[in-house]
């Protein structure tokens, strides 16, 4: 299965021969083989589940007891075996011939450490410079040469005092630090926000194009690949299937399986229909249209195959720069969502006897509407505030000031009792399927939990219909939650929330805890469904790219103002606020890739 | 951090409050009048009568409980309706005493909970790791009375090594002293011990799971002194919050272990006193019971804050 590129080179700093990764019970990596020459970039993609953690984690011979490797691995200028090398001769090479970053900043420093003595520590373990004076002084030249603002005070701050892309500079500043000769890179992006990963990427890129390290980097992102990488090596159940430059990788895949993934990863091809082309993998059904008596507002069947004309069509606007409010995306006559001037504060925990709690802003003097069937995209980075306008449209927050009106119901000051009719028309869809579903329960009551005075016969039926229609076969409905896929949880999410037949359905970043694959299969779900019970769409996402498949507006969200809204394709092809346009740049389409790749 | 100690002795301070009045009105309610109870049932109304003004039982609530805190503050817990004596220095001794069983069980507590937790933990597949485990559970199981008993049983009566029981001042007889310290602290110590060796293993166990001790790996650390330098401190913090729940447990072993081996402490002071309805005693005792477990898990709040940057930033 495994193709091995012949390197140019005599010794290549990294070989890994044969090596199959399994427990007693089944073998989880299969008789991989492959090589990274010395100054090489490589990119290993796949999707969860692949074996690509686990094989860079056998390279830094960091598996879990309860896994064995055989086969072999070995070092330019190191003559043991990896495999095979005691524990004390791997913590020599390890972080200091090769080293690694992992893919959650946050955890993976210690969080009672200052993060100049968690660097300083890398390099006294080695005793790679004398003493601990220098070592702290070293470190903060290379907090220096990471970028990091400040570098001699932030060597003393803790991690929680730092924000994640300059968690992740520590990290790659930790990992520089003995100037390995191999650096593996695992998922070191997927946590940072879009802008500071094209940072990241970049830093990542230069560090190891600058002092001719080797690069094995770990994504399940091929957008990161093509921005770092000068080879991909792909894989899929355990097998490499695929190992090529990037540029012929992108545009010319040879395997079945990185043809899928790519086409899966296109968000901007879609098939006749306007669906995205999906993977053929066993959890897909399409659809199936519910019964006549259980859905009183269903459509004809055929329904989702019409095209969806809009009856309006936003106004493409940003905000001014003398912050002279706007009202963004305005409908004449009665939208299913109105905001005008709303705002958010809070008070940060722990204001003394003395002092006042600091204020913070959520939100500042928001203004939209969301016509009736519209698929409204809000876009925005962590701490932008798009959850807490998510959180109040949905009346699961109040707002500071300002008036909030979701199908004729004020939220503020909204009792519960009021808003009881409200909770069935607004329904939510949330980013992480495994926390949002009660592991207790079964399937059955978990979706049929919001169904309020209907028999246990009827509830049964509706149920069933419900997870019919989101591809999902009726014996699931008396497992649990963890026996289900990501993919499939999330359906469950999807039929839970549409079983009320709501009005207006809101996601919060609903498919971003997914894989390409069935990221594709999920949001042509959404389509349909949308499509089907004629909802209205608000989709909360940090990624442009869904943003732009799904929705017809968008509004980009930035430090809790909407800095610019319109039709999806005008904000995307002709960005007119500074901030759009870096979001746009760091979040190119597959075709722009493949130009960048092989200009 | 010197905003975060402050308020932490402010919130101290404000407890401590609530506490006294809270004592003070449970054993003001109590049905019956503390005149009548300290006459006993021979008593007239008339000598009744006198006696609630003797003790200004006739005040307002109010009043009474501002006078007697009022006193508390300065060190005068008033006077034994039984013995007509100051209540205050037979309170200092017996603290006094009791402060030392405690500490001492405490601290062989984690003597022993730290190593044999984390020693459970790193060796759980093994099994010595194992039949280390099972030792701790059945510690758990043993009641601190009954540990006392076989420790009496065997170290006292059988061997003969060391007394079983009284209570020697360290300044008379430093030696005797330990002597008579040892069993007690141990039979008070190993049940918190095996306990909180419990939770060391689960926390140690935990903490070797977490990604920092993955990437002190990457670093190039053994997994010893990953766990060393990165793990226990982080394993500390639950272990701590364990720690300041069962300080108020350990007092009230204390009672028991104080009667088990006739020591002059708190615990035995205060069956006593109940004994004697005697009220002002009794209440003194109390608060200073609750003011002792408010002390100690004060003083592991400020503990927890040295341990953890992330508890002391004021914001």
């Amino acid at each position: 299965m495994t193709s091995i590129t012949p390197t140019a080179t005599p010794a290549p700093t990294l070989s890994v021969r044969d090596l199959r990764v399994g427990s007693p019970f089944n073998e989880l990596l299969h008789s991989i083989s492959f090589d990274i020459a010395a100054g090489e970039r490589v990119g290993l993609i796949g999707e969860s589940g692949s074996g690509k953690s686990l094989t860079a984690t056998s390279v830094m011979g960091l598996l879990p007891e309860t896994l064995t490797a055989t086969g072999s691995v070995r070092l330019n200028g190191v003559d043991a075996d990896l495999l095979t090398a005691p524990d004390r001769n791997l913590n020599q090479l390890r972080g200091n011939t090769m080293a690694m970053v992992f893919q959650e900043p946050m955890t993976a420093l210690n969080p009672l450490m200052r993060v100049g003595a968690q660097v300083a520590e890398i390099m006294t373990v080695h005793h790679t410079v004398k003493g601990r004076r220098q070592a702290r002084e070293r470190a903060v030249e290379l907090l220096t040469q990471v970028k990091l603002p400040n570098p001699r005070e932030a060597a003393l701050a803790f991690p929680h005092q730092l924000s994640g892309g300059q968690r992740q500079r520590v990290m790659l500043a930790m990992a520089m630090a003995n100037d390995p000769q191999l650096l593996l890179c695992d998922e070191p992006t997927t946590a940072l926000d879009v802008t500071v990963q094209a940072e990241v990427l970049g830093l990542i890129g230069k560090l190891v194009t600058d002092r001719g390290t080797s690069l094995l980097l770990i994504t399940h992102d091929i957008a990161v690949v093509a921005e770092v990488c000068q080879r991909v090596l792909v894989m899929y159940q355990g097998n490499i299937v695929e190992d090529g430059p990037v540029g012929r990788v992108l545009t010319a895949p040879q395997h079945p399986y990185t043809q899928k993934l790519i086409a899966a990863s296109d968000l901007s091809s879609v098939d006749d229909r306007g669906r995205l082309h999906t993977m053929s993998m066993p959890v897909v059904a399409t659809p199936v249209v519910s019964t006549a008596e259980t859905s009183p507002r269903r459509m004809p069947t055929d329904a989702a195959a019409l095209p969806l004309s809009p009856a309006h069509r936003a106004a493409h606007q940003r905000i001014e720069a003398d912050d002279a409010p706007v009202i963004f995306n305005e409908v004449t006559g009665t939208p299913a969502i109105r905001v005008r001037d709303l705002s958010r504060q809070y008070r940060r925990r722990g204001g003394s006897v003395f002092t006042t709690a600091p204020i913070v802003h959520g939100l500042r003097e928001v203004s939209f509407d969301v016509a009736e069937g519209q698929r409204f995209g809000i876009v925005g980075e962590s701490g932008s505030g798009k959850s807490t306008l998510m959180r109040i449209l949905c009346a699961l927050d109040q707002p500071t000031s300002g008036l909030v009106d979701v199908l004729g119901q004020p939220i503020k000051g909204a009792s519960e009792r009021q808003l009881r009719n409200f909770r069935s028309q607004v329904q939510i869809v949330f980013q992480d399927p495994m926390g949002s579903l009660d592991p207790r329960m079964k399937v059955r009551d978990i979706v049929a939990e919001p169904l309020r005075h209907v028999d246990r016969a009827e509830a049964r039926a509706r149920v069933e219909a419900q997870l019919a229609a989101v591809g999902l076969d009726a014996d699931v409905m008396d497992r649990h939650p963890h026996q289900f896929s990501g993919g499939q949880r999330q359906r469950i999410s999807i039929a839970r929330a549409l079983i009320t037949r709501p009005r207006v359905l809101v996601a919060d970043e609903a498919v971003s805890a997914l894989d390409v694959s069935v990221r594709a299969q999920v949001l042509n779900l959404l389509a349909d469904l949308v499509d089907e019970y004629q909802l209205t769409l608000v989709f909360v996402s940090h990624d442009l790219g869904v943003i732009r498949h799904l929705c017809d507006t968008v509004a980009v969200i930035s430090d809790g103002r909407i800095v610019e809204c319109g039709p999806t394709g005008d904000v995307y092809d002709r960005p007119l606020h500074p901030y759009t346009r870096q979001l746009v740049s760091a979040t190119p389409s597959m075709d722009e890739l493949a130009r960048r790749v092989t200009a | 951090m010197v905003l975060v100690v402050l308020r932490r002795i402010g919130v101290f301070a404000t407890t401590v409050v609530v506490a006294s009045i809270v004592t003070f009105l449970m054993l003001s309610i109590l049905p019956g009048n503390a005149a009548r109870i300290a006459l006993g049932v021979q008593a007239t109304e008339a000598d009744v009568a006198a006696q609630t003004t003797a003790m200004g039982l006739d005040r307002p609530a109010v009043v009474r409980y501002l006078d007697w805190f009022g006193h508390v503050l300065i060190g005068d817990f008033g006077t034994s309706t039984v013995s007509r004596q100051p209540i205050g220095p037979e309170i200092t001794d017996a603290l006094g005493i009791t402060v030392i069983l405690v500490l001492t069980s405490v601290v062989l507590a984690l003597l022993f909970a730290i190593p044999f937790g984390v020693l459970t933990a790193v060796r759980q597949r093994k099994p010595d790791g194992a039949i280390l485990s099972g030792i701790s559970q059945i510690g758990v199981a043993v009641p601190g009375f009954l540990a006392g008993m076989l420790l009496v049983t065997v170290f006292a009566v059988t061997l003969r090594w060391l007394p079983a029981g009284g209570w020697v001042d360290p300044g008379d007889d430093f030696a005797g002293f330990l002597e008579h310290l040892i069993l007690p602290a141990i039979a008070l110590g190993s049940v918190q011990g095996a306990v909180l060796s419990r939770y060391v293993r689960s926390s140690v166990l935990e903490v070797m799971r977490e990604d920092f001790i993955r990437t002190a790996r990457a670093k190039g650390l053994g997994a010893g002194r990953a766990l060393f330098r990165h793990g226990l401190r982080n394993a500390a913090v639950p272990v701590m919050t364990v720690l300041g729940l069962q300080i108020a447990t350990l007092l009230v072993g204390a009672v028991v272990i104080e009667r088990v081996f006739s020591i002059p402490g708190l615990g035995s002071l205060l069956l006593d006193k109940v004994a004697l309805r005697d009220l002002p005693a009794v209440q003194g005792i109390v608060l200073v019971l609750v003011v002792f477990v408010l002390a100690l898990n004060f003083l592991v709040d400020l503990a927890f804050t040295l341990i953890d940057p992330r508890l002391r930033s004021a914001s």
